[in-house]
């Protein structure tokens, strides 16, 4: 399952910034495209949940990243 | 010119001083990139949103740069420079939601962070933000996110470790400069985390993955060129993702031996109420302009919150997490704001680390103030760490012009408790010895008896 993952990952041949100075890490790489494969089925069924949610006039963001998330500090 | 030894990593450009003024130099390099993230508006929304400090751009060459340079950029400054192994746990939590906030708004302008360092993160009125503008390069679609690793090692590894195993393990960042390596951290946490799911894959996995591939390097092609194509949409997810394994870090805060100190001290609530107006009036009659105070063994910032009325920042310092977590979310949440909480241990604080110790600083070469308040914490030092008080005094006068300090005699419960297991071996360890002792340093400007206990509080002026 893993292997098959990460084959459908490595698909396709990509070039950094001109800038880019860290190592990234082979393994960082292949993990992050497995984990953001997974999470984007997640957040794409968040995103329509909220969508739901706002029908029914319900508020909420299923960003937890968005503007509105700075507005919970108060200072 | 004065280039501070912390910047040297990335080659876009530079810090250093100028008239006791932090810039930092843009490089030719970096050009198309900088000024595409100044045009984009990704800069202004940024600072908009209070997540990266402001600049502005030194055009009229009063201030020279290398050969290399493209722009200098005078920064908002930040008074006291503190550290990841310096910061509580929510300090650290918040400073790494920061990091993901920046990195989604990048995102939303065609950029992308191509670091993901703590070092990029410092407080400025009780909140963290991002100081490194020059870590946004433009975003490739279809690139994966360069600095996820670093991410991981910078903040995910020690929130979780401080998380599940120890709050003091945040402490391994000082002897990791490039945050906790991901094989450590998946050593040290707890067996149960291998059923948390972001614990699990961020970083137990991303461990055996990191080392299988170490190990066949030479096999593969540069991670850059190769591996994983990532869409917009997957790095957004991912960055959600990231945001939630965050979020879902708490820490239980023990029950600790500072932890209640407030509720349960030698003090009624008279005598706490004089203390606090002693050391109003004390700080008060300095005649000084103060900017910056440190408070030594701050506990959860009682103290601080009153020099906070003098000062324009206190750095509030203790050797406790839980107390440091406390004094943080107080003042976060309800002021006052120039409050600075740091975990400090008086007895061996922050060493210099990095390449030739000069990357980041020592705790003692940040720690020049023009005030600092010790109170209830010298019979800690001089008698559960046998500092001689000489050699309090002298390192207290290396560092500041004024001294509120608080002696605690050998009657006092404190201390008695401090003595009940050990033997007496301080005989100079009383009020003339410890007046003597400071007199090497310093002038008694005043004192007066604490109300309702055996403690004196003094304000001394540092011997010129």
């Amino acid at each position: 399952m893993l292997r098959t993952l990460l084959a459908l990952t490595a698909l396709l041949s990509v070039s950094q910034g001109a800038s880019a100075y860290l190592d990234p890490g082979t393994g960082s790489m292949i993990l992050q495209g497995v984990i953001a494969a997974i999470a984007v089925v997640g957040f794409t069924i968040k995103s329509y949940w909220y969508k739901i949610r706002s029908f029914f006039g319900k508020g909420g963001s299923a960003s937890l990243l968005d503007d509105d998330e700075d507005e919970q500090r108060s200072d | 010119m004065d280039t501070l030894s912390s910047s040297f990593r990335d080659p876009s450009g530079f810090v250093f001083l100028h008239d006791k003024i932090v810039h930092r130099q843009v490089n030719n390099s970096f050009a198309a990139s900088y000024d595409a993230f100044v045009s984009s508006g990704l800069y202004d929304k940024l600072v908009e949103r209070k997540l990266l400090v402001a600049h502005e751009e030194i055009t009229d060459g009063s201030v020279a740069g290398t050969r290399d340079c493209y722009r200098i950029l005078k920064p908002q400054q930040i008074p006291f420079i503190s550290y990841p192994y310096e910061w509580s746990f929510s300090q650290l939590k918040d400073a790494a939601m920061l990091t993901l906030k920046v990195q989604h708004e990048a995102i939303r302008h065609g950029f992308i962070l191509k670091d993901a360092s703590a070092y990029n993160v410092q407080f400025l009125d009780s909140r963290p933000v991002f100081i490194d503008t020059l870590s946004f390069d433009t975003y490739t679609p279809g690139t994966p996110w360069v600095a996820y690793k670093q991410f991981c090692q910078h903040f995910l590894a020690p929130l979780a470790l401080m998380a599940h195993t120890d709050v003091e393990l945040s402490k391994l960042m000082i002897s990791h400069i490039d945050g906790v390596p991901l094989p450590l951290a998946s050593k040290l946490l707890p067996f149960k985390t291998r059923f948390n799911y972001a614990i699990a894959t961020h970083i137990h996995l991303h461990s055996r993955m990191q080392q299988q591939h170490a190990d066949n390097a030479l096999d593969d092609t540069p991670a850059t060129s190769k591996h994983s194509s990532l869409s917009e949409q997957s790095l957004k997810a991912l960055m959600e993702a990231l945001a939630k394994a965050v979020q879902k870090l708490t820490w239980k805060m023990p029950d600790t031996e500072w932890g209640d100190y407030y509720e349960n001290t030698n003090y009624s609530d008279r005598a706490g109420e004089e203390k606090r107006d002693l050391v109003d009036r004390l700080l008060g009659s300095i005649p000084d302009q103060l900017t910056v105070v440190q408070d030594f063994g701050a506990n959860t910032g009682e103290f601080s919150r009153i020099a906070a009325k003098h000062s324009a920042l206190v750095v509030s310092q203790d050797i406790d997490p839980v107390a440091v977590e406390m004094n943080y979310r107080k003042s976060a949440a309800g002021g006052p704001v120039n409050i600075l909480p740091l975990i400090q241990d008086f007895s061996s604080p922050s060493p210099a680390i990095g390449w030739g110790n000069a990357e980041r600083d020592s705790f003692l070469q940040r720690s020049h103030c023009d005030a600092l308040l010790v109170l209830a914490l010298v019979h800690h030092l001089a008698i559960s760490n046998n500092v001689p008080l000489s050699n309090i005094a002298a390192l207290f006068a290396s560092l500041t012009q004024w001294l509120v300090i608080e002696f605690v005699p050998k009657e006092d419960s404190q201390v008695i408790r401090l003595l009940a297991t050990r033997e007496d071996i301080f005989p100079d360890y009383t009020r003339d010895g410890f007046e003597a002792a400071f007199r090497q340093n310093f002038t008694i400007e005043d004192s007066s008896p604490v109300a309702e206990s055996e403690r004196t509080l003094y304000l001394m002026k540092t011997r010129t």
